[in-house]
């Protein structure tokens, strides 16, 4: 990025807007989050199965990918195990993904694919490890529940992405943007700088707004309420995305958003993809998901952008969580830029 | 301690309202002329018959407003909520109960009404009441044991359940307040102002239409809360219509509880006639029951 262009288009597009939309005073700076070192040719990524099962055949395009960036891939034992859904029992899933946390060689942690299970094996974790040995962890969807754990408790940054279920088995016929997206993992894994230019929606509530990026699967960060893999999002800019679920549900998670503090205190919000699952007959929800949103932030003024390309779809793009952002929304352009110090 | 709003008698009267999902107005005919058959006075809220055309029975304001009413009214001894679905969790933080903490009042209802129940257990310790709602009445229902169990239990008749006993079940005796409702809200009141403690109390859970793999989840979040942990007992309702996803989850429903309580001792029993079909006994959330879980029967008698 041309910090210069940026800066001067960010005072171009500024002078149009509304005093209120400059970035809200910060009450208390963030702790700098445990940022893993960024790999170089030779390092090691390991993959493992925390949530669902996924077969070794079924990884194998990921691998090879992988391999050709440089990396050595390590396949943990899970790959390849199933009981019932999952990828293997409750103590295979912890005991491989202890041992990779733990181990030193070790510089990522690729998850292998979501479904659901990381809430089974989460605190029977020992995250002590990785203040000697820090690496990015990488995943979306159920490894919500990683993301958001290993923020909330040891305040390390992570990736939030496509896993191995998502890489295309025959690359000359894959879409740019699947591409795009898969790249976008090992630009966030090297240390390249992220952005994110975003169509404009008419529906987005323009501003700028800085902040620790934070966020994932809606559902799971519901099912995170109360528990001590609950996120503070005061201060930060919060991402979300989900698939499947009814509006009313959609409506019900962003009303649980609200009465756990989750919207009061955000610095912005970023509306990722929604697959939403058709109402019932009879039971027509009647509110599309921009209602639902504009209607839960309307006493707020933080900015909000919509169709941001993170969620279950093609394009999915590397989200560095846990690190510091800025999301500048305006009528002309939508970016979300990760903060280099 | 609890305080149990003064039981009903012949005379008084109820207000019946939908706080949640709307419902069309015959489906709530039956329920009236029940009511009224056996002696109440029976106000019928904007919210029951609304002229709403969207999901729910009344805009968040008009939905409020006939709750508030109600729960204002001194004149009203008990609120029955006409249906559940889905609305309550727009209003509850903007509901003034200082009126109803002073002159407590029966509320009534389940599924989205749990709501309800666990904000007025947490916060003002006030007996509400696990209850069918309107549409309970019509096909016959008005005059089946769950109903009955309805009028029973606003009356103040002393609950005394006997149940069948299932092969699950883990045996014991356990006495505390009963609270629980819907696994679903109770899950999503989580973190919030509404959600209930459970240490030392008599838990109950239904749900429908859920996957298998959700009610494990939202189990795991009621158990990372540390709901599950001090229980007196737990009782399973029915979870009626569960779904699965197209990789199989391979565990059946009770299988997924009976394993999530296995670390623990209290008893439990399975299959207890509260659910969203048609088995839905009353039960009195807040107040003090014991559980039975025997070898030849399981009684929950308050």
């Amino acid at each position: 990025m041309n910090r210069k262009h940026f800066l001067s288009s960010l005072l171009t597009a500024g002078a149009a807007l509304p005093a209120w939309n400059a970035p809200a005073l910060r009450v208390e700076a963030a702790p700098p989050p445990l940022i893993p070192a960024y790999l170089v040719a030779g390092d090691s990524i390991g993959i493992t199965c925390p949530a669902g099962y996924i077969t070794a055949k079924e990884i194998q395009p990921a691998v090879q990918q992988i391999e050709s960036w440089g990396f050595r891939v390590k396949i943990g034992e899970t790959v390849g195990k199933k009981d019932g859904s999952f990828g293997g029992t409750d103590a295979e899933r912890t005991a491989d993904l202890q041992n990779m946390l733990d181990d030193p060689s070790l510089k990522a942690i690729l998850c292998a694919r979501g479904g659901y299970g990381a809430v089974h094996i989460i605190d029977k974790i020992d995250l002590s490890g990785l203040s000697n040995y820090p690496k990015w962890v990488i995943g979306f969807s159920d490894i919500t529940v990683l993301l958001c754990h290993i923020h909330r408790n040891v305040n390390m940054a992570s990736i939030h992405s496509k896993m191995c279920n998502s890489f295309p088995d025959d690359w000359s016929k894959a879409e740019p943007v699947q591409v795009e997206s898969i790249l976008s993992i090992r630009q966030a894994l090297t240390g390249g700088a992220m952005q994110y230019p975003v169509a404009v929606n008419e529906k987005n509530r323009t501003g700028v707004a800085e902040g620790v990026l934070v966020g994932g699967n809606l559902k799971t960060l519901e099912t995170l309420s109360g528990t001590r893999s609950d996120i503070d999002t005061v201060g930060k800019i919060l991402f979300v995305e989900d698939t499947g679920e009814y509006l009313y549900s959609i409506d019900r998670m962003f009303w649980n958003l609200e009465r756990t503090g989750k919207l009061a205190g955000l610095q912005g919000l970023v509306i990722g993809g929604f697959k939403i699952k058709p109402d019932d007959p009879g039971d027509e929800f009647g509110r599309t998901l921009y209602d639902i949103v504009l209607d839960r932030v309307k006493a707020y003024r933080f900015p909000v952008c919509f169709d941001f390309p993170v969620g279950h779809q093609k394009n999915n793009y590397a989200l560095k969580y846990g690190m510091p952002h800025r999301l500048t929304v305006t009528a002309e352009k939508v970016m979300l830029e990760d903060q280099r110090s | 301690m609890i305080t149990i709003p003064a039981y009903l008698q012949p005379g008084d009267t109820i207000a019946m309202i939908c706080p949640s999902g709307y419902m069309e107005p015959a489906r709530a005919q039956t329920c009236i002329e029940t009511l009224r058959s056996w002696g109440y006075v029976v106000h019928v809220g904007k919210t029951m018959d609304s002229h709403s055309e969207n999901y729910f029975s009344g805009t968040d304001e008009q939905r409020l407003a006939d709750l508030q009413q109600a729960l204002d009214d001194p004149a009203v001894k008990a609120i029955l909520c006409g249906r559940g679905g889905y609305g309550l969790s727009r209003i509850i933080d903007a509901i003034d109960f200082s009126a109803f903490a002073r002159n407590p009042k029966w509320v009534i209802g389940f599924s989205d009404v749990t709501v309800l129940h666990a904000h007025i257990h947490a916060n003002y310790k006030v007996a509400t009441l696990h209850a069918p709602m309107a549409g309970a009445f019509n096909d016959g229902g008005a005059e089946g044991e769950f109903v009955a169990s309805l009028r029973q239990a606003m009356e103040g008749k002393k609950i005394k359940y006997t149940c069948n006993v299932h092969p699950m079940n883990r045996r014991g005796e356990g006495v505390g307040s009963l609270v629980g409702g819907n696994l679903s809200l109770l899950a999503h009141l989580c973190g919030t102002s509404s959600e209930i403690k459970t240490k030392g109390k008599i838990l109950f859970l239904e749900d429908v239409g859920e996957y298998l793999y959700n009610v494990d989840r939202m189990l795991y979040q009621l158990k990372r809360n540390g709901r599950l942990d001090h229980l007196a007992g737990l009782i399973v309702g029915g979870f009626t219509d569960m779904k699965d996803t197209t990789r199989p989850f391979g565990h059946s429903v009770y299988d997924i509880i009976y394993g999530i309580v296995s670390e623990y001792d209290y008893p439990v029993c399975f299959d207890f006639p509260v659910s969203h079909s048609r088995e839905n006994l009353a039960l009195k959330v807040g107040v003090g029951y014991k559980l039975k879980v025997g070898k030849g029967k399981v009684t929950l008698e308050e």
